[in-house]
């Protein structure tokens, strides 16, 4: 038979066509996905911003004095020739290329709606090789601290805005008092019982915690007299915040630099804290985003001194502010025609309304935070717990292995159950049975946390089950308790795998709408909620609601801020979540 | 392995280090003894009916086979064996004057006096000082913890080597090194026996000596039970020997000197020798 081959008396060859069909088809399909996504989301920028208006003097404006910048400074952090070259290459190259296709394509083919050739420029050339740029120069020293400087300022912002949103719903006198005799005791017996090596003091911490926090339920509408909220603020976030961050600095850095690290941000943020008081903006916000900000910034600044490397970075903050507000004075000065975005301040902190100029997300936007914070701690713990108790408690066989794997059978199924049915689910259970109420932020909260819960029990079971076998013998072998071996070793090797699952899930969680739009929740609320238990609206839920307006103004303006804004929080959240992992990972 | 019987010894190997010869002589008292022990995976018997008592300060090999039944006998002594859902085991081990299987025995309580180093080196994915100080933490040790993890370190010829580095990663190391942790970590807490189931056969030669060495100073302070491959090994390191062979037969237990020059059975010697197994 062998004879019957043409290449009878080499090796032969092997067909590898279905190989390479399947190669290129799959290639395809995910460039064809993505170029799509991608072109949808350079159309919607367009509208949140208005980009369609904006003049070519105006976009070259803000290129010369905010991107070029940048760019150097990359490039400076790189310090390569061949990336230089290609950079400037592909910049100019890609003017020519693009001008020349986009001119090419209107006059032969059709025009090109919104867009004109200095945009495209800008999205399909501009966008990229700043992207690019940006990862290769956070690779020189110069570049990682100006990231790591500029990521803390983001970062803090973001955070202390979370935090100040969360604060409206939770009742901040109780806060005061469950803080100050419970949570600061316990943190205390913990810490010396920690410096000291006696674990009686850490033994202790738990329950002394506990019943400071029984007695401040108690004693919260015993106690008449309360602080401001600002002393509240002041006492049980920034003050521990400062403190916490001098430690650190301590322990390495000696007491001058600790004494800096602490006392500055926190100087800053009070008399800042103050003067928002005095001018009537929300006081207790600017307190906690100055607080958040600084201390790290400070600490990071400490260090990157201290190090005495690529103290060239730290520049990049004042580069990019200095930048935009060249820019602004530039397009003053000169009256170049600006666009007027959607997307702006008074978009993010005003109410909805009936006129488009005039409508805001805020309200939206802190129900969403609210409930995916809620969704968070609820989604975490539990998925944590049930997948522990899955994995480490539960025997293979006998009757309770079998139960168990009935149970995990059913956990998967549950994955797969359509969000409408959990929409159904809380509101026969959360709103109805216990009452929580119609439309009520917890009852959101609850049920999208058991809509995720199956996706978050299985990737936690999965991380846990990579934890190697010989770590758990090893650790049992010490004599160490099955809570022990869970706590010490297995669940610090399976949290990163946890982490990414819950991270996972919670970006499906915030943009639901079936399920808020069955128990009830209101399309459109005009007023933020202030507690867990007011009517509420989420961004999806508004954004779906303008969807339908019959001005197009709604219709492309206002519904494309919109979706940036849930796309900038999703994108925020996720990244705050995988840097906090990431740290995690190198920790241990 | 070469069975040139030229002196009297049946392997090369120079039996019992010059170090270990007065051990070996003078009595002891028992640490550890197994009592008609029997235990069986399902349906299958993987020891057979072993009794044995086991010296007090002395290092003990148990020689054999593979899957007659060694790892299993380690493991019924600090009750590992418990972690397997089909294991079962009858008979009696006695330590500390007591059975460890009697029904108030707490196995985690028993741990607590019997260290462990396995064949694979695991420490944990924590720094070299926390590595050390697992045990102690989870006790609840009352006293200054950095000077006992000097102490084990010390103790596991590894503290020159890595007492500026206490607090990176113990995955950094060696594996010669990661096994000397784990000895680390089983001595800092202080037990009365130290089980080790081949704890050289994943190390190159160089680095397998050491822990010989080591092993050898450890059995002043500790009763050291060790399983091994390495007839070679049993012989250097060891005051007495025990062969098991397959079905989970103890078959001679002597002085290791006698195990490896003269011993009763010729089922024992064939295997030494090489003839079988
Ligand atoms: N976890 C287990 N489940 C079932 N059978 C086992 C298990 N561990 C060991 N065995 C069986 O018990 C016998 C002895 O194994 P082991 O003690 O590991 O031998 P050794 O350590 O001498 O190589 C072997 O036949 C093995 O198949
Ligand atoms: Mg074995």
């Amino acid at each position: 038979m062998a004879t019957d081959n043409a290449n009878a008396d080499g090796f032969g060859e092997v067909s590898r066509v279905r190989g390479i069909v399947f190669e290129y088809l799959s290639f395809g399909a995910s460039v064809f996905g993505l170029v799509a996504l991608g072109v949808l989301l350079v159309y919607v920028a367009i509208d949140a911003f208005d980009l369609a208006n904006a003049s070519p003097e105006w976009l070259l404006t803000y290129f010369l004095t905010l991107v070029v910048p940048f760019l150097a400074f990359c490039l400076y952090s790189a310090n390569d020739r061949g990336v230089t070259r290609r950079a400037l290459g592909a910049l100019g190259g890609g003017l020519v290329a693009v001008a020349a296709l986009f001119t090419a394509v209107e006059t032969l083919v059709s025009p090109i709606p919104r867009l004109n050739w200095q945009l495209a420029y800008l999205f399909v050339v501009g966008a990229p090789a700043t992207a690019y740029l940006a990862y290769v120069g956070s690779g020189g020293r110069v570049g990682a601290v100006g990231f790591g400087l500029l990521g803390r300022l983001v970062g803090g912002v973001a955070i202390g805005l979370a935090v100040g949103t969360l604060f409206l719903v939770f009742d901040p006198l109780l806060w005061f008092l469950a803080y100050t005799l419970g949570v600061l005791p316990a943190v205390g017996l913990y810490a010396v019982g920690r410096r000291r090596s006696t674990p009686r003091a850490q033994t202790a911490a738990a329950p002394v915690g506990l019943a400071g926090l029984i007695a401040a339920v108690v004693l919260r509408d015993v106690v008449s007299t309360y602080p401001s909220d600002l002393i509240i603020y002041l006492w049980t976030v920034a003050v521990p915040v400062a403190a916490a961050g001098g430690l650190l600095v301590a322990g390495r850095r000696g007491r001058t630099a600790a004494a800096v690290v602490a006392g500055l941000p926190l100087a800053v943020a009070t008399a800042g804290g103050f003067l928002a008081a005095g001018a009537g903006l929300p006081a207790p916000t600017v307190l906690l985003v100055l607080v958040l900000t600084g201390v790290p910034t400070a600490a990071y600044v400490s260090r990157v001194v201290d190090a005495g490397e690529g103290l060239a970075g730290l520049g990049l903050p004042l580069l990019l502010g200095a930048g935009v507000i060249a820019g602004a004075l530039i397009v003053e000065a000169w009256g170049v025609p600006a666009p007027d975005p959607w997307l702006d301040g008074s978009f993010l902190t005003g109410a909805p309304s009936r006129t488009p100029t005039d409508a805001g997300l805020y309200p939206a936007i802190v129900g969403s935070v609210i409930i995916i914070a809620l969704v968070a701690v609820l989604s975490f713990a539990l998925g944590v717990g049930t997948s522990v108790f899955l994995e480490e408690y539960t025997p293979e066989s006998g009757p309770l292995g079998t139960l168990t794997r009935i149970l995990q059978v059913n956990i998967a199924n549950l994955a797969a159950v359509p969000s409408v049915v959990y929409g159904l689910l809380g509101l026969g259970l959360f709103a109805n049975l216990l009452g929580l109420g119609i439309g009520t932020a917890v009852t959101a909260a609850l049920t999208l946390s058991l809509l995720i819960l199956p996706i978050t029990i299985i990737s936690a079971q999965e991380a846990i089950r990579s934890v190697p076998d010989d770590l758990r013998r090893g650790s049992d072998a010490m004599g160490a308790t099955r809570w022990q071996t869970t706590k010490n070793v297995v669940l610090p090797e399976a949290m990163p795998g946890v982490l990414t699952g819950t991270i996972l899930a919670l970006g499906r969680a915030i943009g639901e709408t079936a399920p808020l739009i069955m128990i009830g929740a209101a399309t459109t609320v005009f007023r933020a909620p202030d507690s867990l238990f007011s009517r509420f609206s989420a961004m999806p839920m508004q954004i779906y609601t303008w969807a339908g307006f019959p001005q197009a103004d709604f219709r492309y303006g206002v519904v494309a801020a919109g979706v940036i804004t849930l796309l900038i929080i999703l994108v925020g959240m996720n990244g705050t979540a995988i840097l906090l992992r990431n740290r995690a990972e190198r920790g241990s | 392995m070469s069975n040139t019987t030229s002196d009297d010894s049946l392997i090369t190997t120079e039996v019992q280090a010059d170090s270990n010869d007065d051990r070996a002589a003078s009595a002891a008292e028992t640490a550890v003894a197994a009592r008609d022990l029997n235990v069986y995976y399902g349906d299958e018997r993987a020891i057979d009916d072993v009794t044995m008592e086991i010296p007090e300060k002395r290092v003990t090999a148990l020689i054999g086979p593979s899957g007659c039944g060694k790892s299993t006998f380690l493991r019924c002594i600090n009750r590992m064996n418990d972690m397997i859902e089909i294991c079962r085991v009858d008979g009696d081990v006695e330590f500390g004057g007591k059975n460890v299987y009697d029904t108030d025995v707490d196995p985690v309580a028993l741990r607590r006096k019997i260290g462990m180093v396995f064949q694979k080196p695991n420490p944990f994915p924590k720094s070299i000082r926390d590595n050390v100080a697992y045990g102690l933490k989870i006790q609840g040790f009352d006293g200054d913890v950095d000077k006992r993890v000097e102490e084990s370190l010390k103790g596991a010829a590894l503290w020159d080597e890595v007492k500026d580095q206490l607090d990176s990663s113990g995955l950094e190391l060696s594996g010669g090194q990661q096994q000397r942790l784990c000895i680390a970590r089983a001595i800092a807490p202080d037990p009365e026996v130290i089980l080790m189931d081949e704890p050289t056969s994943a190390l190159d030669p160089v680095a397998a000596s050491k822990i010989e060495d080591l092993i050898d100073d450890l059995a002043e302070q500790y009763t050291v039970i060790i399983v091994t491959h390495n007839m070679q090994q049993a012989a250097r390191i060891s005051d007495r020997t025990a062969v098991f062979l397959t079905g989970g037969e103890l078959v001679e237990y002597d002085d290791t000197a006698k195990i490896f020059e003269d011993p009763e059975e010729q089922r024992v010697e064939d295997y030494i020798t090489g003839k079988f197994g």
